[in-house]
């Protein structure tokens, strides 16, 4: 049996295979209470509304709702939900997609037992987990934005672009501190910022959106 | 996948242009009929109590159909209205316009009788069945207004002659309804039409993506099936071995994650289209991280970085010696290498976070230990770059190679 109490975990995954395997691991790293599981984006919705868990495991090829649209849903009910990504074979795009709204890290399918428990921790404590190619397509798409023109929202600071690349390069935060002579907390915000603007230049866009195609006025 | 939208409108068009081929017809017998009203009211002219009214009739149709020609408006619902109240108006003028009696004597033909036909035809055309034979009823009243300013009575109507009206009325009827049930062809036809090229459509979709299917299924075929087989066969022969050497397992496991990271490549993300004569950095780093063995090498790349094709050869090969000084000294499992355009320059960096040195060129030249370093420096310093070591004993090592790259370097994916 599992101890009681530590994080509130639920396991959001197509395959009731890969669910006993991370349950298992998690169980065995300890201090995780696995209290829902869910096999698509309907259900995840559902049970993460009855059994309030402090974090997600959210696969994000699912039947029903697609996984980035289940985040979407569930973080706007329960802000306060952490959701980590862990998926086998997401599109670049859908992975950009899921931390514009809202996941807080990303974690391929094939991390080790200790890697997945590790960002289970340190996204309940907080702290975003950026893979390094996840920090590169971040990167890569806010060169992409500033391509497209001047614009009044808010850009990547030299020092967190910084912070960004040193992470795309593989070091640990730990490590980015030591460079950069700052705190490891420090580096989180720097890192937890980079997400901020992401997600909110997400709103922006759609509310352009909205504008443009005047969807902002009440129906005639 | 939704059909282009010069794909789409196929049916729609098709019955538009029989609508339009209908309504043109209509014009031509619009035409036709005011001439041959002129003709009958040249004919008839000293048997009419009104010649005037006559000339006032084929004048009101030439104008109206000649408006009609010129300005091709919409059948909107006024035009219709319209087109029809000059109808009756027209109707109604013929008994007024000839001497009293001479409609029910119905021996010759009344002059203005011809145009109104074509408001049936027009209506049912427009407005289907319904509105054919609604024109039709309308213009049937109207006859029997004809008759009422011509001079007959009551009682003339309810005699036998009523049948003669009738057969005026079932006239225009007939017309509209004629003409309404065609329209209503012309339409089940094109919709018909646009199911079956609709389907024609989703069938070439359906080939195209068989197509890709299949190609893609031969590409993973050799490799991907070919290694499941593999560990699926050594497996079971482990298994049942009495022990079981780890290396066995970790070949396994690397035969496993060789595959999982080709699969993943050739899944994932759709084929760019490589500017001409360049290659992608990106690709070719991924590659050369799946086919390092005994080393976990994580690529991050922002974009895939369209090089000249020599240029990505040849950082190929100098991130693959770094590698294997990681490999060799550092005394780890694992390497990052990242990729990234940095102004008219590519960066590539190779990190690791094992044993690191101390970097001293002079010292370690001397001391004969610049080894495999020495080529990576000598490869990218052909480029016209630079490579720069960034180490510390116990805090593992940085190799970052800067080199400029002619033309613009294409990251955007």
């Amino acid at each position: 049996m599992a101890e009681a109490g530590g994080v509130r975990v639920m396991i959001v995954d197509d395959h009731p295979v890969w669910r006993d395997g991370v349950r298992a691991d998690l169980q065995a790293a300890g201090g995780v209470t696995v209290v829902a599981e869910a096999a698509d984006g309907g259900d995840a919705i559902q049970r993460a509304r009855e059994t309030m868990p402090d974090l997600i495991l959210m696969d994000l090829n699912l039947p029903t709702v697609s996984g980035t649209e289940a985040i979407r849903r569930i973080v706007e009910e329960s802000p306060h939900v952490k959701v980590l990504v862990l998926s086998a074979s997401a599109a670049e795009a859908d992975v950009l997609e899921a931390i514009k709204v809202g996941a807080s890290g990303y974690l391929l399918k094939n991390s080790t037992a200790e890697e997945l428990a590790a960002a289970v921790r340190r996204v309940h404590g907080g702290e975003p987990v950026f893979s390094s190619s996840l920090a590169a397509l971040v990167l890569g798409e806010f060169r992409r934005m500033s391509r497209a023109g001047p614009s009044n929202e808010p850009g990547l600071t030299a020092r967190e672009t910084e912070v960004l690349r040193l992470v795309a390069k593989g070091y640990t935060y730990r490590e980015i501190a030591e460079r950069l002579v700052i705190s490891v907390k420090t580096v989180q915000n720097h890192v937890q910022n980079i997400l901020t603007k992401l997600q909110l230049h997400k709103r922006y866009e759609l509310m352009r959106y909205a504008i443009q195609r005047g969807l902002d006025r009440a129906p005639e | 996948m939704t059909p282009s939208p010069q794909e789409r409108p196929y049916g729609g068009s098709e019955a538009e242009r029989a609508r339009a081929t209908l309504s043109l017809g209509i014009l031509v017998l619009r035409w036709a009929t005011v001439a041959w009203t002129a003709v009958l009211a040249a004919a008839t002219l000293s048997e009419l109590r009104h010649p005037a009214v006559a000339w006032v009739v084929v004048a009101a149709e030439a104008a109206w159909t000649a408006w009609l020609t010129a300005a091709r408006p919409a059948w909107s619902s006024p035009v219709l209205a319209a087109d029809l109240a000059l109808a009756v108006v027209l109707l109604a003028l013929a008994g007024y316009a000839n001497e009293p009696g001479r409609l029910a004597a119905g021996d010759r033909p009344v002059f203005s009788t011809a145009y109104p036909v074509v408001a049936a035809l027009t209506w049912g055309a427009c407005r289907g069945v319904r509105g054919g034979l609604a024109a039709g009823a309308t213009l049937g009243l109207a006859l029997l207004a004809a008759r009422v300013l011509n001079g007959a009575g009551p009682e003339e109507l309810r005699t036998a002659q009523a049948l003669g009206l009738a057969s005026g009325a079932v006239n225009f009827l007939l017309a509209g309804f004629g003409v309404g049930l065609l329209a209503r062809l012309l339409d089940r036809s094109a919709a018909q039409l646009r199911v079956a090229l609709d389907e024609s459509v989703r069938a070439r979709e359906r080939a195209a993506r068989l197509a890709e299917r299949e190609s893609l299924a031969r590409q993973i075929h050799d490799s991907v099936l070919q290694s499941l087989a593999m560990v699926h066969k050594r497996g079971r022969e482990l298994a049942a071995a009495e022990q079981v050497p780890g290396s066995e397992l970790v070949g396994l496991a690397e035969l496993a994650a060789g595959q999982e990271r080709a699969l993943r490549m050739l899944v994932l993300r759709p084929p760019g289209q490589p500017p001409q004569g360049r290659a992608a950095l990106r690709d070719a780093l991924e590659e050369l991280a799946a086919a390092t063995p005994g080393l976990r090498v994580t690529v991050s790349a922002v974009g895939p970085l369209w090089l000249p094709g020599g240029h990505v050869a040849e950082l190929r090969a100098a991130v693959r010696q770094a590698l294997d000084n990681v490999a060799g000294h550092a005394g780890t499992g694992a390497a990052s290498v990242f990729a990234e355009q940095d102004g008219a320059e590519v960066v590539v960096s190779v990190r690791d976070d094992g044993a690191g040195f101390a970097y001293d060129e002079a010292a370690l030249a001397a001391a004969g230990k610049m080894g495999l370093l020495w080529s990576v420096k000598g490869r990218v310093e052909q480029l016209g770059g630079t490579m720069r070591v960034d180490s510390t004993p116990g805090r593992g090592t940085e190799v970052e190679l800067r080199v400029p790259v002619p033309g613009e370097v294409a990251d955007r994916g």
